[in-house]
């Protein structure tokens, strides 16, 4: 049997390719629905090519072989002798599922920057009011700004348009122009500028304008303030203006979730990005024997990459042949996604939008102006040290939010580069999800 | 999902449909802050939307830590910013 972790477009792909020959299959997830994010519903799929979600929908939940579990939020797994457990807590008690193979499709979460007001309600991630809209039905605000950087802010902005929003500004910290960057990678993904005029066609039905070089760098009580920034995100001022809002939803990519493979011994990196991911085979196999990865664990891709790297795991864990030319397809969207990441760089100057008084761990409340006394005064040189000073990413998201974060503006502080061995440090975490000692302990809910 | 049903939130009754969480609904009707914080007392409310930041944790049937993007609202719900 094989354990998949994660019905987003990777986890699905996996499940229905493993079972294309029969693989006894069990996919769980932490939702209530199948999809992912990415394809996050109601009652049915919207969007963009709506119809390849749909299908693999379809076809997972009518394999015999696929036992899909839903709600189960994976929090650890552990290898016995040849065997790996996974450990799931749902509906308040604990279970586990053992099997010869597992893979591993946990997806990723935006990533957030700290500016003054982040922290204030109206200020959330594009994910977040993206799950608002599409899981429940619900607009996150009558007058909307979406910002930050990279593609993702375009369905956000034009699926709460579409659904009766108002999008005061859509901004992007850099200009499209950069995927000039990357002429071999545009060349050979074509089918992407269909994707570009589906969005750029809903722009100008809404009358959306989108504006480039722009930051939400202040959000008070309703009053953003967009500031004009160069292209190392220092604000140059002269440019400011505020405007009133319900919501601001602000991203800059995406942070995968590799707490499960990290638990399992996977081998990590540092991707182009700063992101920490799993190095991976040709096949999809981690550095562990028996545990593939698929998905943005293994670099952010989006969904195409996904889907591909998803099959691809599948179909080794399952022993089927892989034909080569899904191995060059998954080259080209590789490709792609390192011309993404190319394009939609998060720079250093973001720092300089912090006020003393600004909260960088949201969990432990702990300021910007703490963080710097932690190196300036108390000599911490790296995030670890600083977080056992002020408490920085020892709060209910263990550091999920801020870590990468405190790594930064404490590296920006001490002139140093942050090393690949802090990112990884501070991605990996003992748990994957949090447990109650109760559940711990009998596997009951003992809250 | 249509089905209408209705908990309280810091006693006020939010009516909301089956199958939306209880952050969606709080925001569906306006209410925008879900809790304050131990420290500074500043208001916070649905921030990720995903599960991961935590900061829209409130205490459910006087079970705390409960992320209110995560859980269904269900009828007849306890819902409250502090215990």
């Amino acid at each position: 049997m094989i354990i998949v972790i994660g019905a987003g477009p990777a986890g699905l792909a996996a499940a229905e390719a493993a079972a294309r020959n029969g693989t006894e299959v069990a996919l769980l997830d932490s939702a209530s629905r199948i999809g992912g994010q990415y394809w996050r519903h109601r009652t049915t799929v919207t969007g963009y090519r709506s119809d390849r979600g749909k299908k693999l929908f379809a076809k997972v939940l009518a394999a015999d072989s696929i036992t899909y579990i839903s709600e189960a939020t994976v929090w650890s797994a552990q290898r016995e002798g040849e065997l790996i457990r996974v450990n799931y807590l749902q509906g308040g008690s604990e279970s586990s599922l053992i099997a010869e193979k597992v893979i591993l499709a946990t997806g990723a979460y935006d990533r957030a920057l700290a500016f003054p007001g982040w922290d204030q309600p109206g200020s959330m991630t594009p994910g977040a009011a993206q799950s608002l809209l599409k899981g429940h039905g619900v607009i996150a605000g009558k007058r909307v700004i979406v910002a930050g950087t990279g593609p993702f802010l375009l369905p956000v902005a034009t699926g709460l348009a579409e659904a009766g929003a108002e999008i005061v500004g859509l901004f992007d910290a850099h200009n499209p122009l950069r995927w000039a960057l990357s002429p071999r990678a545009l060349l050979e993904n074509i089918s992407k500028f269909a994707e570009l005029l589906y969005y750029a066609k809903l722009l100008r039905k809404y009358l959306i304008t989108p504006r480039y070089g722009r930051a939400v760098t202040n959000f008070n009580n309703g009053r953003a303030t967009i500031s004009r920034i160069n292209s190392r995100f220092e604000i140059t001022y002269q440019n400011s203006h505020t405007v009133d809002v319900d919501v601001v939803a602000v991203g800059w990519g995406f942070t995968p979730d590799v707490s499960l493979g990290g638990i399992l011994g996977c081998s990590q990196r540092v991707d182009s990005d700063g992101a920490v991911i799993f190095t991976v085979d040709t096949n999809q196999e981690s550095s562990q024997p028996h545990i593939w990865i698929a998905g943005e664990a293994t670099g952010i891709g989006g969904a195409d990459l996904s889907l591909i790297e998803g099959e691809i795991a599948g179909l080794a864990a399952s022993g089927q042949k892989i034909a080569r030319s899904l191995l060059q397809k998954r080259a080209r969207k590789q490709r792609f996604a390192d011309a993404l990441k190319r394009s939609y760089p998060v720079r250093d100057g973001w720092r300089s939008w912090l006020a003393p008084e600004t909260i960088i761990c949201r969990c432990e409340e702990v300021t910007a102006q703490e963080i710097r006394d932690s190196v300036s005064e108390l000599g911490a040189e790296d995030s670890r040290t600083s977080k056992l000073f002020t408490r920085a990413g020892m709060g209910l998201c263990q550091g999920r939010m801020c870590s990468r974060s405190v790594s930064e503006i404490v590296a920006g502080i001490t002139r140093c580069a942050v090393s690949d061995n802090e990112r990884i440090a501070a991605s990996n975490r003992p748990t994957a999800a949090p447990i109650s000692l109760g559940q711990l302990a009998d596997g009951k809910n003992a809250l | 999902m249509t089905q209408p049903i209705s908990f309280t939130f810091n006693g006020s009754t939010i009516s909301c449909e089956a199958g939306q969480s209880v952050a969606a609904a709080l925001i569906a009707t306006d209410q925008r802050t879900l809790r304050t914080t131990r420290f500074g007392n500043e208001p916070r409310s649905i921030f990720c939307g995903i599960g991961i930041c935590f900061d829209c944790v409130v205490v459910i049937d006087g079970v705390a830590n409960q992320r209110a993007c995560l859980i269904e609202a269900e009828d007849g719900m306890k819902v409250e910013s502090a215990p």
